[in-house]
């Protein structure tokens, strides 16, 4: 396992991961969406990029990518799929889903708190075998997957809008867990924690979130501070910036457009 | 065991219309959900089924897009789902919609159990689960947050009181309406939404089920709604409060004591 991890880590390091949102449980056309999923699955992973499938982001219910995988008999790479993987399941759902990806030969996971809503349950400290605490954060579902499912390499997120003390020491605890490698939230510029953690943990593959959309001012929630409707964003080059300042790191692709985009990605790689 | 779950579609919370002329909530056009109270009877009728083995018949009352809240109930895990929908069952109230509801359940034959959820979140009266019970001359418990027991001939529950909680049994056919206490619903899993997707339902029509004409739909409903208003608009505010840690939770406080909040 060690040296296909290296393999799989220093690809990281030089790899798009485009992020892809399975269909929606309240789709009002479920085949269509489907096809959409896959047509987009198979042209990341032919580009040679790695697709990062998101697990009920925002807490909006949406399918599995797994069963999406599974139920569509698609033919993928499993060296370039990461599943997200958040503390918003049943013991029972988080099991089968990496039951499944075992299944599928796909062994990367992005363990997040996530985010929840009133119809998606929420493991319980017992579920992943923890005592001493009161919930279940991405640092026990993390101890769970390696102690249950070894063969994973374990990614985690990394903010560097919280307090910087706390999210470090928030990192060294999902480390210890046995986390990886790492995926920042989104910059759009050099960012001054991001270089204390490239120098601090220089053995540690970063992978780096551009933002891709143009609407900058969605990012507000994130970054804890308005940013005007009218703030004009150029997401291609801030990729082309980021890219130049931060050379030894992966970029993590939200939003991006695939019809207005992807070609000018699949160029710059 | 056969358990029939009856569910309602609703406008999703934050995309409720009122149309002024009628007093009725308009559904043309707004996003339709399953009502959330409904999921839990759905759960709980799945659970008890794994129990016992059986049937599960999902029912409602509504137009022909309320299939896809049959359909959402069919990837859960129900066996069969059936729409009443007609134009004489439009406007009923809750009293004409129990009838119709329990004129269906006397159809389906040998129900032992209904479940509905507590209330439904757009009319919010919580009448129709225990008028379908009383027409159909079955026990009733409301609010019910645990099935304790089920046997061949009664189900045991704890239900919701001021004070606590009782321990009831009911002898079949029994109606239970759920509170969400009682369980979290299941997530559908793709595969059983597919098989949902294509599942036809049929549509059953005031003589299917035999319904007295001169009780269904709005002109034979014994309640009309006079006027309806949406609830005020809430004056939210965000107050950012600019000062060292140590001192926000201070400040925060003579903020709420300042409008009267505390």
């Amino acid at each position: 396992m060690g040296d296909e991890m290296d393999a799989f880590e220093k690809r990281l390091n030089k790899n798009f991961h485009v992020e892809i949102i399975p269909p929606k449980q309240e789709s009002e056309n479920l085949e269509a969406d489907l096809n959409l999923f896959a047509s987009k699955l198979e042209r990341v992973i032919n580009s040679g990029f790695t697709a990062s499938i998101t697990d009920n982001a925002m807490g909006i219910l949406a399918f599995q990518g797994h069963e999406c995988i599974e139920e569509l008999g698609l033919r993928i790479d499993p060296e370039r799929v990461l599943i997200h993987l958040n503390t918003f399941h049943t013991i029972k759902n988080l099991d089968e889903i990496l039951a499944s990806c075992m299944r599928l030969g796909i062994r990367s996971i992005l363990a997040v708190s996530g985010d929840g809503s009133t119809r998606l349950p929420k493991l319980c400290p017992a579920d992943v075998e923890c005592k001493n605490t009161l919930s279940v954060t991405s640092v026990e579902l993390i101890s769970y997957i390696r102690k249950r499912y070894p063969e994973f390499r374990i990614g985690v997120a990394f903010n560097p809008y919280e307090p910087e003390k706390h999210e470090f020491e928030k990192l060294d605890r999902k480390l210890s867990a046995g986390a990886s490698f790492v995926i920042t939230q989104p910059i759009i510029d050099k960012n001054p924690v991001i270089d204390r953690l490239l120098r601090d943990y220089s053995g540690l593959p970063v992978t780096i979130e551009a933002w891709m959309s143009k609407k900058l001012y969605l990012l507000s929630d994130v970054v804890g501070y308005p940013i005007s409707e009218d703030a004009e964003y150029d997401p291609i080059a801030t990729l082309e910036k980021l890219r130049g300042v931060y050379p030894q790191c992966g970029f993590y692709l939200s939003l991006l457009g695939f019809k207005t985009q992807y070609q000018l990605i699949e160029e710059m790689a | 065991m056969k358990i029939v779950v009856c569910i309602k579609q609703v406008p999703a919370s934050n995309d409720a219309k009122i149309d002024p002329e009628t007093k009725r909530i308009v559904r043309e056009g707004s996003k339709a959900i399953v009502n959330p109270f409904d999921l839990y009877a759905i759960e709980e009728a799945l659970a008890i089924k794994e129990r016992t083995g059986g049937e599960i018949i999902a029912l409602t009352m509504g137009p022909e897009k309320a299939k896809s809240a049959l359909k959402e109930a069919l990837s859960m895990g129900v066996d069969r789902a059936i729409l009443l929908s007609d134009r004489a069952f439009g406007g009923s109230d809750t009293w004409a919609t129990s009838y119709a509801l329990a004129k269906a359940i006397e159809t389906i034959g040998d129900v032992e159990l209904i479940l509905c959820g507590k209330q439904a979140i757009d009319g919010d009266t919580a009448q129709v689960g225990p008028g379908i019970a009383e027409k159909l001359n079955a026990r009733q418990a409301a609010n019910v947050w645990k099935v304790e027991k089920i046997e061949e001939h009664s189900v045991t529950v704890k239900r919701i009181n001021e004070r606590g909680w009782d321990l009831v049994r009911l002898k079949y056919p029994a109606l239970l309406t759920v509170v969400k206490d009682i369980n979290t619903p299941r997530i559908p899993k793709l595969r059983d939404a597919l098989i949902a997707e294509k599942a036809e339902i049929p549509v059953w029509k005031p003589w299917d089920i035999g319904t007295d004409p001169d009780l269904i739909g709005l002109r034979n409903s014994p309640t009309q709604v006079v006027r309806t208003a949406p609830p005020a608009a809430r004056n939210a505010v965000t107050l950012k409060i600019d000062c060292k840690p140590e001192e926000a939770s201070d400040r925060f406080v003579k903020e709420l004591l300042k409008r009267k909040l505390i």
